[in-house]
């Protein structure tokens, strides 16, 4: 095979596929690869056309020391698998130059494979899928046409053959998909793609989450099996923030936070379950609807009921958890807590600390007509806007007193800290509030720009309460979703362009498409545990192996029985059929049939060993040659013989001469 | 086939006669005479003095056709076999002489021992039927028949047939040493020779006509057709073969199967038919792939008949 040379067809089938792989990876390669690529496609084609002639070896080695000089530099000695998908195409790339025998070009449609799978460490959409089964459909007719005779040049038998040899793959592709153990990667595959994330940070200072309304990023997708959570139900918990330095909101210091007692939960509603599809954020913390109850084994429930996982999450991730909406939160503070949650730096902001203290005089120090007077104070003079202009120091005072306008981190942060004024324990939560209902796959669609934050305040009694300062100055941002409510209010929102309810729905049927395609076929582990599960009645590591070399053993034991069958050909003459079941019958030593012995022949020489059916025998043989041989066999001959052959059948017992 | 029927008579006596003169010989006797009823020439394989010269001269004399003999030399040219023109001085012209060609049943000796210029052109004086010399065509009488003998060619002095030329004998039989018993038989009864002369005649040229025109009527069945096919396509296909029957091969086979059918008094052709003249029509047409020589016909044959199933799936 090595001598073999490799047809033209061949070499443009090569050359459309390498470059057809390299496409997807074009976005984060570095400039020079791409273009050594390019480059060494160029001359694969001159050489090919024979106006070049090979590379000389000192130009080989000169191209293959630079390369490696340029992956060493452009990715700073890092090994992550950027580096080795980069490694790879450059391979490929010199590959090219020296393809003499039909080995070569193997190797090279090899690695194009291999370069096809790793497009999916970049890319999971099903955009990507449906290309790479482009490419590797031409990689299948490349590996066609370089088995051929190099003056074939048929380039749509070459497809028509690699479509072809797909479809015997489909049901191990099935099986494969729906057997196949997902196992843990043995190593870390963190790939950090051109755009940072964005996403809840774990403080909060003026500025951040109208920073993040401006990301139309997808946050979460969240589907519930029982009823829908009106949208102003619909507060989604990350983080709680319960340490203020006068300007930022942070969480408290771990070695205070791990003092914090587990709150206690008292559900006074039923439990709504729901499954959450989170995408990577780079952080550690997940979102869940107010108040969690159950979660899923794998993820932890802090002391402040927030959901986190062990280490940040790189991967898009699929949980279930429930919650109550009606409840009641630690009705019981320790002093230590309390003290907590009353925290405030010793100076700063006095305005407002002033204010706290004339509010509370005016209620005679009922925390809930402080909290009506506040949030009506809100209403009737303060703007809810995005663009608030810059506070300065004692941001508080400055909100308070003097722009009055400002979105819903501002009035959290101020709403907080009179609270906390007055003597009141209160505390921040960020998360996201709202979302889209999707209603073609039927799921809630969260987007970053329905990041949120509101307040938690403690009652005396009734424990912690949540308390939206938002919603006292723009209810509607609260009751609809936060893109809607940007669109009514474009012009003060500033946010580019009307979105068309046609568009709308356009761009709702698309990400109901993309859902199903990641909640079906890439976050079908969840799935699958439970499919195992219901069929192996657990998911140990055994029954895993076994349940995938089982059915693998099934499928190709199958295979290889069909092709090494002993191929019997199907006799449709029922008197051939008669006759060859005679002959299978009587097998014995003596009485088997020679190949050069015809039928009439082989039965006058064993009709003497049964006496009582020698007649019938002979009479058989006589026929036999009578009507295959002779001129003018007719029907009663047939007739006869297959009434003597199943004569025979019955009344000759075994196999053995008696 | 009823009018055939006193001539098959006629045939019976004749292969009585011959079994008369070789003893113990019966099988290829009737070999000799099938294939000279299927029209084609014999080559009689053997080394010498096993009787093939007597076989050849009582066919002649039993079958009552004119037959000469030629006894091939290495120094004989082709003039010597097919005849040459002498100037005639009373006429002023070319006269043709025909040479020993020219007769019905010719012998020729040790075919082998002449070089392959001459036996070219006995070869083609047997495929045409006819002589051309000087441009002038003459026919040969009818029935023509060749009996060649050969020495096997590993002995000294020969020049072997080649395949094209072997291809031109329909049959090639070997007689082979007389069994013990013949043997003393032939020792106490002295010469053989003499008998042969003495033969007489069983059949008409205007018999042995008939009789070779109800051999071609013989039925031959599709079923027997494709066992007679699946012989030929084993000898191309297998292993061990170094080259396949050609097609001519095989209307020789079937050709022969029909006359010995006939001559078995049946009016079909059955599997043993062929089977029986397997040997003497394919043996010298087939060649192992490890055999030079081409004396492992037989060997071949023994093959075929245990690899080949009579009835096709």
């Amino acid at each position: 095979m090595k001598g073999q040379q490799i047809s033209r067809t061949a070499v443009v089938w090569q050359l459309l596929a390498v470059a057809l792989v390299v496409l997807p990876h074009l976005q984060w390669l570095p400039l020079w690869v791409p273009v050594l690529v390019v480059a060494s496609l160029g001359a694969r084609l001159m050489i090919h056309r024979g106006r070049w002639s090979f590379p000389h070896w000192s130009v080989k080695t000169a191209l293959v020391v630079a390369s490696s000089g340029g992956l060493i530099l452009s990715f700073n000695h890092q090994a992550g698998p950027e580096t080795m998908v980069a490694l790879l195409v450059v391979a490929l790339a010199l590959k090219l130059l020296e393809i003499y025998h039909r080995r070569d070009a193997l190797i090279v449609l090899f690695v194009t494979l291999f370069v096809a799978a790793t497009a999916f460490l970049f890319n999971e959409s099903v955009w990507m899928a449906g290309y790479i089964l482009l490419v590797v459909i031409l990689t299948l007719a490349a590996l066609n046409s370089i088995q051929q005779a190099s003056d074939a040049n048929r380039y749509r038998d070459n497809l028509k053959t690699a479509l072809h040899m797909l479809l015997p793959a489909i049901p191990f592709m099935l099986v494969l998909f729906f057997l196949f153990p997902r196992l843990e990667p043995f190593w870390s595959v963190t790939i950090d793609t051109a755009t940072a994330k964005t996403g809840l940070s774990d403080e909060l200072s003026p500025g951040d989450i109208s920073e993040l309304s401006q990301s139309s990023e997808l946050a979460f997708r969240a589907t519930f099996s029982g009823e829908v959570p009106p949208p102003d139900q619909r507060y989604w918990r990350a983080l709680v923030l319960s340490h203020f330095d006068g300007r930022r909101w942070s969480r408290p210091e771990p070695a205070v936070r791990h003092s914090l007692r587990a709150e206690k939960l008292t559900p006074l509603s039923p439990e709504q379950p729901y499954d959450v599809i989170m995408e990577a954020s780079g952080r550690p913390w997940l979102v869940a609807l107010d108040q969690p109850v159950a979660v899923e084994p794998g993820l932890r429930m802090s002391a402040v009921r927030t959901l986190h996982l062990d280490a940040p999450l790189e991967r898009r991730r699929q949980y279930q958890a429930s919650a109550v909406t009606r409840y009641r939160l630690q009705p019981l503070l320790t002093s230590a807590e309390r003290q907590h949650y009353l925290q405030l730096p010793a100076s700063g902001n006095p305005q407002s600390r002033a204010l706290a203290q004339r509010l509370l005089a005016a209620n005679n120090g009922d925390p809930q007509a402080v909290i009506r007077q506040l949030l009506a104070q809100f209403n009737r003079e303060f703007i809810y806007t995005l663009a608030p202009g810059r506070l300065g120091s004692d941001s508080v005072d400055r909100f308070l007193f003097d722009s009055q306008q400002g979105y819903c981190e501002h009035f959290t942060s101020a709403t907080a800290f009179v609270l906390r004024s007055a003597d009141i324990p209160a505390r921040v939560v960020t998360g996201y509030q709202g979302g889209e209902w999707n209603p073609y796959e039927r799921y809630l669609q969260v987007r970053q720009y329905d990041a949120h934050a509101w307040v938690e305040v403690w009652l005396d009694g009734e424990g912690w309460q949540r308390l939206d300062p938002t919603s006292a100055v723009a209810p509607e941002r609260i009751r609809t979703s936060a893109g809607e409510f940007f669109n009514a209010n474009n012009e003060r929102f500033s946010r580019g362009g009307l979105e068309l309810e046609w568009l709308r729905d356009m761009r709702q049927r698309y990400d109901a498409f993309n859902y199903a395609w990641q909640r079906w076929v890439l976050n079908y582990q969840g799935q699958q545990s439970d499919l195992l599960k219901d069929w192996l009645g657990g998911s140990e590591q055994w029954r895993l192996i076994l349940a995938w070399l089982l059915p693998t053993a099934a499928v190709f034991g199958g295979v290889a029985w069909w092709q090494l069958r002993p191929r019997r050909v199907r006799i449709k003459d029922p008197l051939e059929r008669a006759l060859l079941r005679l002959q299978q019958r009587l097998t014995g030593e003596n009485c088997r049939r020679q190949p050069a012995e015809s039928l009439s022949m082989w039965l006058q020489r064993i009709a003497g060993y049964w006496p009582e059916q020698q007649s019938q025998m002979l009479r058989l043989a006589w026929l036999d040659d009578q009507q295959r041989y002779a001129a003018g066999a007719d029907q009663t001959m047939r007739t006869e013989m297959l009434q003597l052959c199943r004569q025979l059948l019955r009344e000759l017992p075994g196999r053995r001469i008696p | 086939m009823a009018e055939a029927e006193p001539v098959r008579k006629h045939v019976e006596q004749a292969l009585e006669a011959l079994s008369g003169v070789l003893l113990g010989k019966e099988k290829q006797i009737r070999l000799a005479l099938t294939c000279l009823l299927a029209q084609g020439h014999l080559l009689i394989e053997d080394v010498p003095g096993m009787g093939k010269t007597t076989l050849a001269h009582a066919l002649a004399r039993v079958l009552g056709v004119a037959d000469t003999r030629i006894q091939f030399t290495s120094d004989m040219l082709p003039a010597d076999i097919i005849g040459v023109s002498v100037f005639d001085a009373n006429d002023s012209r070319f006269r043709f002489h025909p040479g020993p060609v020219f007769t019905q049943l010719l012998l020729a000796d040790e075919i082998n021992r002449a070089t392959p210029k001459t036996q070219s052109a006995l070869l083609e004086a047997m495929e045409e039927g006819q002589v051309s010399v000087d441009g002038e065509r003459f026919t040969l009488p009818t029935p023509f028949f060749v009996i060649a003998t050969q020495n096997p060619s590993s002995q000294f002095g020969t020049f072997p047939l080649p395949e094209s030329q072997l291809d031109r004998f329909l049959m090639r039989i070997t007689l082979g040493y007389p069994a013990p018993e013949v043997e003393r038989q032939l020792l106490a009864g002295g010469g053989t020779h003499l008998q042969a002369r003495q033969l007489a005649q069983c059949l008409t040229p205007e018999q042995l006509l008939q009789a070779q025109a109800a051999c071609r009527q013989v039925h031959a069945s599709s079923s027997l057709i494709g066992y007679v096919q699946r012989l030929l396509q084993h000898t191309r296909d297998a292993v061990g073969f170094s080259y396949g029957v050609s097609p001519r091969g095989g209307l020789a086979l079937l050709r022969c199967a029909r006359t010995w059918a006939w001559l078995a008094g049946r009016d079909h052709v059955v599997p043993e038919d062929v089977q029986a003249v397997l040997d003497a029509v394919v043996g010298h047409r087939i060649r192992s792939a490890d055999d030079l020589a081409g004396h492992e016909g037989d060997r071949l044959v023994a093959q075929l008949l245990a690899e080949v199933d009579v009835i096709g799936q």
